[in-house]
Order: C-alpha cells, then sequence, then structure tokens
C-alpha cells in the first residue's frame, strides 16, 4: 500500500519553476493537481479496467479449464488446501452465529407474538436461501482469499510467475486454474456444511433458551424448490468469484514483501465485495422471478 | 506450481504420520503462544495508552489512512447489505401483509447485528490486514530494530496510535454504516415491495426499537475494533521470513480475528 512520503515532489519543482519563468529557457510545467471531477473519472476508468480484466482472466480460466493441460493431483492438493484447512475455522464461526441469529430472532420474536413454532421453519429457509451461503462465502473469501493472493503473490514477487511464462506456460493454467476448480467444488460442500452446522447449533440453542421442543424447530416445509435453488446458484458463483477475484489481486503483485501484504489487502476487500454485490444481483434476481 | 507441489507432498506425508493426538496437541500448543503473546502486546499497548505515551502526528496519520480512506468500502457495503435485508426480507413481508412491519425488522436486524457485523469484516480486511502487513514488511526490513537502536519506542510510536486509530474507525465507521444501511434497506423497500419512505419511517421509530438497541451494535463495534488492532498488530510484530512471511501474516491475522470478532458477538449479544 502506498505511503505517504511521496508527495514531496511537486513542492520542491514550483518554486523552481516560479523563479525560471523570467529567463527564456524551458519552464519545467508541474501538472495541475487532479480536480474533484479529474478523480472522479480516474477512479471510474480504474474501475472498468478492473472488471475487464477480472471479465478476461475468467474467460480464460474457462478456456482452460476445458483445453488446458491435466496436471495430475493438482486440483486434489487444492481441494484439501481451500476445504479441508477452512473446516475448523467455518465449523466454528459458523455455529456460533447460529447461536447468535436464533436467540436474536427469538427475542425479538417474542417482543410482537409469544408464539415461536414457526422460528424453526423461518429460520431453516433463511439459512438455505441466504445466510449460510452469504455469511460462509464472506468467511470463506476472507480466508481462502487471502491465501490465494498471497501465495500467488509471493510468486510474483520472487519471480516465479515470469520463470513459468518464460518456459511458455501460462500462469493462468497453472495457478489459477487449479484452484478455480477445487474452489467450485469445495465452496459448495462447505457451505453445505456451514449450513448443517448452524442449523444444528441453531436448534440447540432454541431448546436450552426458549424450551423449543426439536421436533417442532425440525420444520422442514418452508423450504422450497426455489430457495434450493437460489442457494445453490449462490455456493457457484461465490465458489468461481473467489478464485478470480484474489488471483486477479495475486497476479498484479508489485514491489516487495510491501507488495504481497497489500495484494492479500485488496484480495480480501475485492472479494468480500464480490461476495455482497453477488448477493444483491441473484438474491433481488430471485425475488423477482419466484416472487 | 511444480514447487509448491514438492513442499505439499511432504506435509500431506506428515500429517497423515502425526496421528490426531499429536496433530491436536501441536494445534492446541500454537493457539496458547498466539494468545500468550497476544496477551504481552495487549499489556505493552495498554501501559503505553494509559501513560498517554502516544505519537499525536503519527496517530492522526493513522487515522486519515485507516478512517477516511475506508470509507468508499463502508459506504458500498451499508447500501447493499441494507438491501439485502429487505430483500431477504420481502417473501415474509408479503405473505403476512407486514408492510407496517419492515422498518422495525431492517431496523432491528441493521443495528444490532448486520451493520457492527459486516462493517468489522469489511474493516478488517482493509484495515487490519494493511496494518499487519506495514508492521510486517517494517519487521522484515529491520526498520523496528533500528528504532529500538535510536532508544525510540516501537510500541509508543508505532503500534500504539494505530490500536488506537482502528478503534476509533471501527466505531465511527458504523455509525455511519448504521444510518447508510437504513437508507439502503429504504430504498429497497420502496423498488421492491412499495414500502414508502413514510410508512418506513414510523414503523422504525414507532418505539419497538430503543436506544439500547443502536447502543449494543455500538459497544459490539468498540470490541472489534479492539480484537482487530490487538491481532493485527500482534501478527505484524511477529513476522519471520521475508515477502512469503507477510503474505502468511496477513493471512493469519484476516482469520483470527474474523474468528474472533464472531466467538467474541456471541458473548456480546448474550450479554447486552
Amino acid at each position: 500500500m502506498s505511503t505517504s512520503h511521496g508527495s514531496a515532489v511537486p513542492t520542491q519543482a514550483t518554486p523552481a519553476g516560479a523563479r525560471a519563468g523570467g529567463s527564456h529557457e524551458p519552464v519545467p510545467v508541474t501538472p495541475p493537481a487532479p480536480g474533484f471531477v479529474a478523480k472522479l473519472g480516474g477512479g471510474v476508468l480504474e474501475l472498468f479496467r478492473t472488471a475487464r480484466e477480472l471479465y478476461s482472466l475468467f474467460v480464460r480460466t474457462l478456456y482452460y479449464v476445458v483445453r488446458g493441460r491435466r496436471e495430475k493431483g493438482a486440483v486434489a492438493y487444492y481441494m484439501y488446501e481451500i476445504g479441508n484447512r477452512s473446516l475448523f475455522f467455518l465449523t466454528v464461526v459458523m455455529g456460533f452465529i447460529g447461536m447468535i441469529l436464533v436467540y436474536q430472532a427469538g427475542v425479538q420474536n417474542k417482543r410482537i407474538l409469544p408464539d415461536l413454532s414457526m422460528l424453526g421453519a423461518t429460520y431453516l429457509e433463511y439459512l438455505v436461501r441466504d445466510l449460510a451461503a452469504s455469511i460462509g462465502a464472506l468467511m470463506l473469501a476472507t480466508r481462502v482469499g487471502a491465501g490465494i493472493a498471497a501465495e500467488v503473490g509471493s510468486m510474483v514477487v520472487t519471480e516465479q510467475v515470469d520463470a513459468l511464462r518464460m518456459c511458455a506456460a501460462d500462469p493462468i493454467d497453472y495457478l489459477i486454474k487449479p484452484r478455480f476448480i477445487a474452489s467450485i467444488i469445495m465452496v459448495t460442500c462447505l457451505i453445505i456444511w456451514s449450513g448443517l452446522v448452524a442449523y444444528v447449533m441453531g436448534l440447540l440453542t432454541a431448546w436450552v433458551m426458549f424450551d423449543l421442543n426439536p421436533q417442532t424447530f425440525m420444520n422442514l416445509q418452508m423450504v422450497k424448490y426455489p430457495a434450493l435453488l437460489t442457494g445453490l446458484v449462490k455456493c457457484l458463483a461465490y465458489g468461481a468469484a473467489i478464485p478470480i477475484v484474489s488471483g486477479h489481486a495475486g497476479l498484479s503483485t508489485f514491489g516487495g514483501s510491501e507488495g504481497v501484504g497489500s495484494a492479500t489487502t485488496r484480495a480480501v476487500v475485492n472479494t468480500s465485495l464480490a461476495v455482497i454485490i453477488l448477493n444483491l444481483i441473484i438474491s433481488a434476481t430471485s425475488f423477482l422471478v419466484f416472487g | 506450481m511444480a514447487k509448491s507441489k514438492e513442499v505439499a507432498a511432504p506435509s500431506a506425508r506428515a500429517i497423515e504420520t502425526k496421528g490426531v493426538l499429536h496433530a491436536a496437541g501441536e494445534a492446541l500448543l500454537s493457539i496458547a503462544q498466539t494468545t500468550g503473546s497476544m496477551g504481552l502486546v495487549a499489556g505493552r499497548l495498554l501501559s503505553r495508552l494509559v501513560r498517554l505515551r502516544i505519537d499525536r502526528d503519527e496517530l492522526f496519520r493513522s487515522l486519515y489512512r485507516m478512517g477516511v480512506k475506508s470509507m468508499p468500502i463502508v459506504v458500498v457495503t451499508a447500501l447493499f447489505t441494507g438491501a439485502i435485508v429487505v430483500i431477504q426480507a420481502a417473501p415474509l413481508v408479503q405473505r403476512l401483509q407486514a408492510h407496517a412491519l419492515v422498518g422495525w425488522a431492517a431496523g432491528f436486524s441493521t443495528f444490532r447485528e448486520i451493520a457492527p457485523l459486516l462493517t468489522a469484516l469489511m474493516i478488517n480486511g482493509r484495515v487490519g490486514a494493511n496494518n499487519t502487513a506495514e508492521l510486517g514488511t517494517m519487521v522484515v526490513t529491520e526498520q523496528i530494530d533500528a528504532m529500538r537502536v535510536l532508544a525510540i519506542d516501537p510500541i509508543s510510536f508505532l503500534v500504539a496510535p494505530r490500536f488506537l486509530a482502528i478503534v476509533c474507525t471501527l466505531f465511527l465507521a458504523t455509525v455511519l454504516a448504521d444510518a447508510l444501511a437504513i437508507l439502503g434497506a429504504c430504498g429497497a423497500g420502496m423498488v421492491l415491495i412499495g414500502v414508502s419512505p413514510a410508512t418506513f419511517y414510523n414503523s422504525l421509530t414507532g418505539g419497538l426499537i430503543g436506544v439500547g438497541d443502536i447502543m449494543s451494535g455500538l459497544v459490539k463495534s468498540a470490541l472489534f475494533g479492539v480484537v482487530i488492532g490487538l491481532s493485527s498488530c500482534h501478527f505484524g510484530l511477529a513476522v519471520t521470513g521475508g515477502a512469503p512471511g507477510v503474505g502468511r501474516a496477513v493471512n493469519a491475522t484476516v482469520v483470527a480475528s474474523a474468528a474472533g470478532i464472531f466467538v467474541l458477538d456471541y458473548f456480546v449479544s448474550f450479554t447486552l
């Protein structure tokens, strides 16, 4: 990330330019400080450039998924890295999330109507349609996204990626594609598991805190096919977005160890934002389609 | 690729041969070690904060870099999550014809959980990770040792201002996120399910949401700030091993803070 020491050059150049104005020597022109419109335009252009790069990376990854070279064991290795290594973290977080959600929902429900019998059914519907996928994916975005960006970024900094290019091997084929396949499979599995953990912990919380019978809580009638479909589409979308966005952050690393740190930061922020934006798009579409 | 696989193969085999007890003990020891050294960092920080031995310029610089520069992310996240809350509630609202309760539902979930949690996660990713990366880079390039040689206390000059800035940033960002998320929820309610802003406002201020709900979220956000500040400073100062080490430290701090935030959220939700 850029430190705040780099702004000394223009202030030194300005008095020199003013003094040289009397003679006919070429005056060193200092570019005017970018105004608000220029900054806004620069930001928008940067956004479009990033979007185009992400799109190109996604398309090339898809191309290599079909046409790329098969490396034995690579996908399995990354499945272990992404999936099994995140299991403990995700289980702890989703367990606590399940307890918090049911507790808060129960307390609020009691303020309006004392009947808690539909709590479990509603909770399960929200879990399937949105909460398991979105909260789980936000967690995985930090865990997996930071990991991918740090790995790829340190390979870029130590010039291993350039070495790959010199061997006529596309880094996307070697580095991004196996992570992409592994992430789509494992994110879906992990989200299903995290939904299960959150549901069971919610059931226990309702039982202990509100004396709600587990059989009343285990009510599946609210979960319909649209909810299942929405949840599954979210799993696939997040699973595809996490390696692409964080891989892009890793591949665009520059500078030494500072660069790796900033690439990791960018990966976490951009991946989380991607999850939130995808969530908004998919949720709104599902609401408009299924009602 | 080939290199990473060579590294991977022995470690995968090592996990198989180590046995469950060995692995569990090792994990427990490493957790204990992290907790202990984090406690040490906390103690040192506290001793500087109590005696007010903080570099003021560095504090303001950190506040600007961490707080002001994070505003775009906070704004986007808050607006979008507010809208998502209403979209998720929309089918239920239409089934029960509960249009008059949308403001209450959105306000309650936003103030108590969603704004503090989501803001903390985003600030964790942007500020916490960045802080670790900066401190880690300084450790790797031996700048911290240079400070010690010059008899400058790195904790009061570098670490304490950042810690304080993170806590302030998260608290103030949550206040902003509360307001913006409500705005996003109001907009989504108007567009998608036809709840007019006046209805939304009335149900928001109808008496079901008290100051306690908002305060609960704000207290949480300050505690989350402490978690993020502590873990990012600790992992940043504990970096070893060059550029890959910095990457690993950033990864570790983001994961540790996220887990810490959720565990703390559970306990705070039950006590408040």
